[in-house]
């Protein structure tokens, strides 16, 4: 008779009780009464049967790829991350007395359902009614001009990564609720920037969405790209727990691998990649069948990497720069391949 | 003329009857309609509950069984599965109406033996996790497994429960004080049992949904088969039978109590089982067979003096045994939380009106003659008899 596995020892027939009601047992091995074992399974019992006939079988697709299930309603959340890749806000632009170009936006903080994955929706605190925020582009030494409002009932704030005055960094001064606050500096240095609420719990403000990008070109500008994308590397916590539940580039998961991004073969592809994630240390960036030049922070014209996976920690970012060589659909996505699984994948539909 | 009189004393004790449940209605209306006592009744976010009532394993499948217990509907939006998106379905639908329930189907390439944490999230974007510590493929219904079922029932119910009356020749032998010791030995193991069974209703019902109230569940079967245990010997007590066969209708009631008892084992290894846990096997059912043989000697205490039919005794042996069966067989293929908390709690009823009905009789014995630390030896003696044999499977 085979000796009675350590582990039963440590199991209470109240846990017995309770594991069996939940449905799950904590304990592992061999079956020692082998008359009495009904969890082999019967291949002849109608059920098995059912579920190993191959029209019953997990259809290729979904072992390829995670995902969901059914349509976002991208009128009702009022932006589609398609549309904001490319979506490359200039401002309204004039000329100071002293010849500086201004650039005027403006920006105000909301509270806004989004549904972010089909079905579920999550309040997030959006700039301008959108999750990443308008990416504000401009060229190095423009005058900066954002007006902003807060139609929220929680005080919030715009904090620009760069170089400007104390009073121009929205640290101390939380704009209340209905409140306003003109933030003017001069956009220096070029490279590729972020911005976001730097109000307290910063991670939660954060995380709910109040985040965008902030281009500043070089004054001689960068050799001419066929496509430019903006990335923000996101993550969202729906359940409030302090940890990510899913992940995304643009915020909403998945979106990519649906609405495969398409570009030419031999074309010059520019990617602004941005992590804004909360909660966890570090994301990355795959490229598949390909490697691409990396600018870390766009502050110089001049490549440091020639690489196919970078990592960035939260508030890093860096530009990308690749050609395609053959037609075909190439994922991108988080080397941490929990965050890929959870969301944070997309394809770039090349064509000949 | 009478009938008439008749009629409007019927009619008019209906209004009367009436009257106070229309104005209650009134009242109702009131509060909503004048957004009752002036406090905010909406809640800051929807209060939703999911309970996880059954998980089902085949092979590339997971089947969740869930359940409603919010006040409000919900909708199941999507499923993450160790921290993965995955697809799913849900039959018949995957928004639960308040107490429903509804099968979420997972096609998923589980592995013997891993752990899986399954997060459900529902349109409001609220988290409902359950986890499958050890996957295995989860028996079922078939007459093989009924057979093995059958058998499980069999090795810890009816053969230890058997074998404890097999004590019957060699304890006749034994003197009225020895008896009566042996009364309360039975006295204590049922009180044992029933605060057993009572802890376990217990925890399975903290498990519950609120609405279930499973803790006024176990106070319903406790006290309804307590008092209608009673009522059933008090009657034939009534009928006026002899003390001989009030002792046979004891040990009858004492394994009917036995019996409830085991059905709430049998469901607990049945469960347990069907969800893989055959690999307890061998451990576990030796311990229940030690412990379950006292349980046959408690049925024959009361008729050590008198000679009952072999018959009879087969049939209390079947009676205190064969439930093990049945609750293994219910809790292997279809097993209900808000039914095992009432069967526990009948259970746990059952043992103590026995108990009760033992200390009635011990009580009309003692006082007959001086023995005053036997009844307080007996019962420790009884409990601890339990507690001890408990440790082969605790
Ligand atoms: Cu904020």
């Amino acid at each position: 008779m085979p000796q009675p596995d350590k582990t039963f020892r440590d199991l209470s027939r109240r846990d017995f009780i309770k594991l069996g009601l939940g449905g799950a047992l904590a304990v592992a091995g061999t079956s020692a009464l082998a008359a009495c074992n009904p969890t082999t399974p019967h291949a002849a019992s109608p059920t098995t049967a059912h579920y190993n006939d191959p029209h019953n079988a997990i259809d290729g697709a979904m072992l390829a790829m995670p995902g969901f299930d059914g349509e976002i309603d991208y009128e009702a959340n009022g932006f589609n991350p398609t549309n904001l890749l490319t979506d490359f806000d200039y401002g309204k632009v004039s000329t100071l007395s002293n010849g500086q170009t201004l650039r005027e936006y403006n920006v105000f903080a909301g509270v806004k359902a989004v549904e972010i994955m089909p079905g579920v929706m999550y309040e997030a605190w959006t700039y301008n009614g959108r999750v990443p925020g308008p990416t504000f582009r401009c060229t190095e030494g423009d005058r900066i001009r954002i007006n902003f409002v807060n139609a929220t009932p929680h005080p919030h704030s715009m904090h620009f990564h760069g170089i400007h005055p104390g009073n121009m960094d929205g640290v101390y001064e939380p704009i209340p609720p209905g409140g306003k606050f003109v933030y003017e500096f001069d956009a220096e240095p070029f490279g590729l920037h972020l911005y976001h609420c730097h109000v307290f719990p910063l991670a939660e403000h954060i995380a709910r969405g109040l985040y965008g990008t902030f281009i500043v070109d070089p004054k001689q500008g960068r050799p001419q790209a066929d496509r430019e994308f903006v990335m923000m590397m996101t993550g969202t916590d729906l359940d409030f727990d302090g940890e990510n539940d899913v992940y995304a580039v643009n915020f909403i998961p998945f979106h990519y691998d649906k609405y495969p991004i398409k570009i030419k073969v031999g074309e010059l592809v520019r990617v602004y990649l941005v992590n804004i994630l909360e909660f966890d240390p570090v994301n990355s960036f795959h490229l598949h069948a390909n490697f691409f030049h990396y600018y870390p922070t766009g502050t110089s014209l001049t490549p440091v990497e020639f690489t196919d996976t970078i990592a960035q920690m939260q508030a890093q970012r860096g530009i990308l720069e690749f050609r395609y060589k053959f037609p075909g659909k190439y994922m991108f996505h988080a080397h941490k391949t929990e965050f890929a699984e959870l969301g944070w994948t997309g394809v770039f539909q090349v064509e000949g | 003329m009478e009938t008439t009189i008749q009629t409007r004393t019927g009619s008019r004790t209906a209004l009367l009857f009436g009257i106070p449940i229309l104005l209650l209605a009134g009242v109702i209306a009131l509060f909503l309609f004048t957004n009752g006592a002036g406090l905010n009744i909406e809640p800051a976010a929807p209060i939703e509950n999911l309970q996880f009532e059954r998980t089902l394993l085949r092979p590339g499948v997971i089947e969740l069984h869930v359940r409603n217990t919010s006040p409000q509907e919900i909708t199941l939006a999507q499923v993450i599965v160790n921290d993965a998106v995955w697809q799913f379905t849900a039959s018949p639908s995957k928004t639960l109406p308040r107490m429903g329930q509804a099968i979420v189907t997972l096609r998923y390439p589980w592995t013997q033996a891993s752990a899986y944490n399954i997060a459900i999230f529902s349109a409001s974007s609220i988290a409902f996790r359950t986890e499958i510590p050890v996957a295995a493929p989860t028996a079922t219904a078939s007459s093989e497994t009924l057979w093995s079922f059958s058998l499980i029932g069999l090795y810890v119910g009816v053969i230890p429960i058997f074998l404890g009356m097999l004590w019957l020749p060699a304890l006749r032998r034994l003197g009225a004080q020895w008896l009566m010791f042996l009364m309360a030995v039975t006295a204590g193991l049922l009180v044992y049992l029933g605060i057993d069974a009572t802890s376990e209703a217990l925890e399975i019902a903290g498990a519950l949904g609120g609405a279930f109230q499973g803790v006024g569940l176990i106070g319903i079967g406790i006290v309804a088969t307590f008092l209608l245990l009673d009522a059933i010997t008090r009657r034939q007590v009534g009928v006026g039978r002899g003390e001989t066969s009030q002792r046979v209708t004891l040990a009858f009631m004492i394994a009917v109590g036995i019996g409830l008892h085991n059905l709430g084992e049998g469901l607990a290894i049945g469960a347990a089982y069907s969800t893989g846990a055959a690999s307890l096997g061998t451990f576990l059912v030796i311990g229940f067979i030690i412990q379950n043989i006292t349980e046959g000697l408690g049925i024959i205490a009361p008729i050590l003096k008198d000679r009952p039919a072999w018959r009879a005794l087969v049939w209390m042996g079947f009676i205190g045994g064969a439930p093990a069966i049945i609750g293994a067989w219910i809790g292997g293929l279809n097993f209900s939380q808000p039914l095992a908390v009432l069967f526990l709690a009948i259970g746990a009823g059952a043992v103590f009106e026995v108990a009760y009905e033992i200390a009635k009789l011990v009580h009309k014995d003692t006082a007959k003659r001086p023995m005053p630390l036997t009844v307080f030896a007996g019962v420790t003696a009884g409990m601890l008899l339990l507690y001890v044999t408990g440790w082969f499977i605790k």
